[in-house]
């Protein structure tokens, strides 16, 4: 009897925990995930899509601290557009002691094949080691656990759209392990809203 | 009654030697493997009968015990010859108790006694310059006698912290079963634990990762919420993906012995039979490994540069004519830039030539010296120690590897470890800046602590050279 209580209770306080407040918290967070790239934030991407003549993808939610605004205090130098409209998107918190959290976006727009990074001379992959893929939403993304350059550390979703590749990564390093960037990957890469050039 | 610092460290230390921490999991994620019985004992300590070969994506391999535990000791017994000789008796009175008990194989239990200089030099310093065996080769480079076992030192890769021991004893002991381990070390120490001032209790686990399902270190690892556990493949045998104890790789008989190769010289005979423990602690920065280096380049960086490997495998062949000499790592770096851990160390680990050893067995070229009996382990550095402070102690589990390999000789395994660092046996020193990225490997271990012993032949196991203290 006293076996089946001390099962019973944990699983009942998992049921109560369901309706609780902190549930609403959450609902209201997903809507306004749902509700995607926030306004604040929304003209310097559409500015992005204009200037790389491309769709980019706007982040309705980021890791604590960052935002997704570009410009702001944790994006790192704007968006840097290279002559063949590929675009890197970074932003970036770091304490000295406390770590690093690093989120990039690239696009790589009217290409499809995956970019090719130099190391030591020679051109390599700049995404590796594919660990599977899954769908999130309409994209069917694949995880690459190897990343270089400014990506180096990172674990980034891969997936391509209407003839353009992109990326969003996130850096493994403390205060994140690797399966906490896979589930920030998964929350950010699901509340992506698409922002075409007008 | 109030207890003194000495007992309540050695309360402590008791409590640990039996416990199983996190290792308890062993038992339940992986199976005792079959292994053959025991027949005759062998003369050497560091040889273990029945060891289970099979063969792993077409390549042979060797399937270590499951459960290993290293205790490290200062003594504290008197130097005088009447304390000597009782400790002697007594040593060996628990240690062939055990022989009575259990197969000397994975599937019983094995114990393998080893020296460290401090003992020699306290107890039977001038027995010890009589009968310590010489390294002729490192005697010859020297042009002065040089010993077959020499105080650990420190490599230009690792860091300048990491703690070169000065223990009097390692006691080894291993077995396929958790509980094998722990009688064995309560039998030792509670007969025998007054000799002893315990300095740490290093536990770990090897293998179980062939059988097709979820490997003991990816499990273990996963267990213990190790930062890049869940970066470690499904099957993998060691925390660093790739298998370590393919037939080829594993000095074979009686060749890592002092005498079968010609390297050293034993002098009146003692220690015929034994051989050079060395013993180090390494930590594993497993998200590096896996974040920084992709499939292709832990491929490279392990075995050697363009080093043939299909995707996702974890075995590689090590065979004996494809070891790399020295031209073929100074080509590789030339080319490359990079070395691979395996080729870098074949020039000194490998056979250069047939040779017929002292045992008239014909060990052919390319065939390996070392007899590796490292083992994972979550430790940090140590499952237990009796100076935290000095060793950087931390409850929270971290990947690593208790490295233990017998060698000839401590120079021998100097010069393998060496050649590592890209300090090639014919003096050749190949610009890697230490831990760097061309390192490879090298570039993810931090060691931590290192010592060398003298593992006398079985005979002489307990308390060496003290029978013969007049």
């Amino acid at each position: 009897m006293a076996v089946w209580r001390l099962l019973i209770l944990p699983a009942l306080a998992i049921v109560l925990a369901g309706c609780s407040g902190e549930d609403k918290v959450e609902r209201a967070v997903a809507a306004k995930e749902r509700a995607g790239c926030p306004s604040a934030v929304k003209p310097e991407w559409q500015r992005l899509a204009n200037r790389v003549k491309a769709p980019v993808y706007c982040p309705s939610w980021m890791p604590s601290p960052l935002d997704a605004e570009i410009g702001g205090q944790w994006n790192s130098g704007g968006a840097l557009v290279d002559k063949d409209r590929s675009y890197l998107v970074g932003f970036l918190w770091h304490e000295a002691g406390s770590g690093d959290v690093h989120v990039n976006f690239r696009g790589y727009p009217g290409q499809t094949a995956m970019p090719r990074c130099i190391d030591r001379r020679r051109p390599i992959p700049c995404f590796s080691d594919p660990r599977g893929t899954k769908r999130i939403g309409n994209k069917k993304v694949t995880i690459y656990t190897v990343s270089r350059d400014a990506d180096q550390w990172h674990v980034t979703y891969l997936w391509r759209r209407n003839g353009t590749l992109y990326t969003v990564s996130e850096h493994v390093a403390p205060p994140l392990t690797f399966r906490r960037v896979v589930a920030n990957l998964d929350r950010l890469v699901g509340g992506l809203e698409l922002i075409r050039p007008s | 009654m109030k207890l003194t610092r000495k007992q309540l460290l050695g309360a402590a230390a008791a409590g640990a030697l039996g416990a199983a921490g996190i290792y308890e999991l062993v038992d339940e994620l992986a199976e005792a493997p079959d292994r053959a019985t025991a027949g005759v004992l062998p003369v050497e300590q560091h040889l273990l009968a029945g060891m289970k070969v099979f063969e792993h994506e077409g390549v042979e391999v060797i399937e270590p015990p499951l459960h290993h535990q290293v205790v490290t000791a200062k003594l504290g017994v008197e130097a005088r010859r009447s304390e000597l000789q009782e400790a002697r008796e007594t040593l060996e009175h628990a240690l062939r108790k055990l022989e009575r008990r259990y197969d000397v194989t994975p599937a019983g239990l094995a114990v393998t006694v080893a020296w460290g200089l401090p003992y020699f030099r306290r107890y039977v310093p001038a027995l010890a310059s009589r009968h310590i065996p010489v390294d002729l080769r490192a005697s010859r480079s020297k042009e002065a006698p040089v010993s077959a076992v020499l105080d650990a030192r420190r490599f230009p890769s690792d860091p300048d912290r990491a703690v070169l021991e000065d223990n009097d004893v390692a006691i080894l002991i291993r077995s396929d079963r958790r509980e094998h381990v722990a009688d064995g070390a309560r039998a030792i120490f509670d007969e025998a634990g007054d000799l002893f001032e315990l300095t740490s209790i290093r536990k770990g686990f090897q293998g179980g990762g062939f059988s097709g399902g979820r490997s003991l270190p990816k499990a273990m690892a996963t267990a213990a919420g190790v930062p890049g556990a869940d970066l470690i493949p499904e099957t993998a045998q060691l925390f660093l993906g790739f298998t370590s104890t393919q037939l080829h790789t594993q000095g074979q008989s009686a060749i890592a012995n002092f005498e079968t190769l010609g390297l050293v010289d034993v002098r009146e005979g003692y220690f015929r039979g034994g051989t050079n423990l060395h013993l180090s602690h390494i930590h594993e920065a497993l998200e590096a490994w896996y974040l920084d280096f992709d499939f292709r380049e832990r491929v490279d960086t392990t075995f050697r540069p363009r080093f043939e490997a299909k995707d996702g495998a974890q075995t590689l062949p090590q065979r004996p004519e494809d070891a790399a000499g020295e031209p073929d790592v100074e080509s590789d770096f030339r080319r490359f830039g990079a070395i691979g851990h395996g080729g870098s160390i074949q020039p000194t680990s490998r056979l250069q030539m047939d040779i017929r050893g002292t045992d008239g067995k014909l060990y052919r070229k390319g065939k390996a010296i070392p007899l590796r009996a490292d083992f994972n382990t979550l430790d940090n550095p140590f499952f237990w120690t009796a100076d935290p402070e000095r060793d950087g102690f931390d409850e929270r589990p971290a990947a690593g590897v208790h490295f233990l390999t017998f060698n000839p000789s401590s120079d021998d395994f100097h010069r393998n470890r060496l050649a590592m660092d890209g300090v090639l046996p014919n003096g050749t020193k190949l610009p890697l800046a230490p831990r760097s990225r061309a390192q490879g490997l090298n570039s993810v271990l931090e060691t931590t602590h290192r010592q060398n012993f003298l593992v006398p032949p079985r005979a002489h196991r307990s308390f060496p050279l003290v029978e013969l203290l007049r």
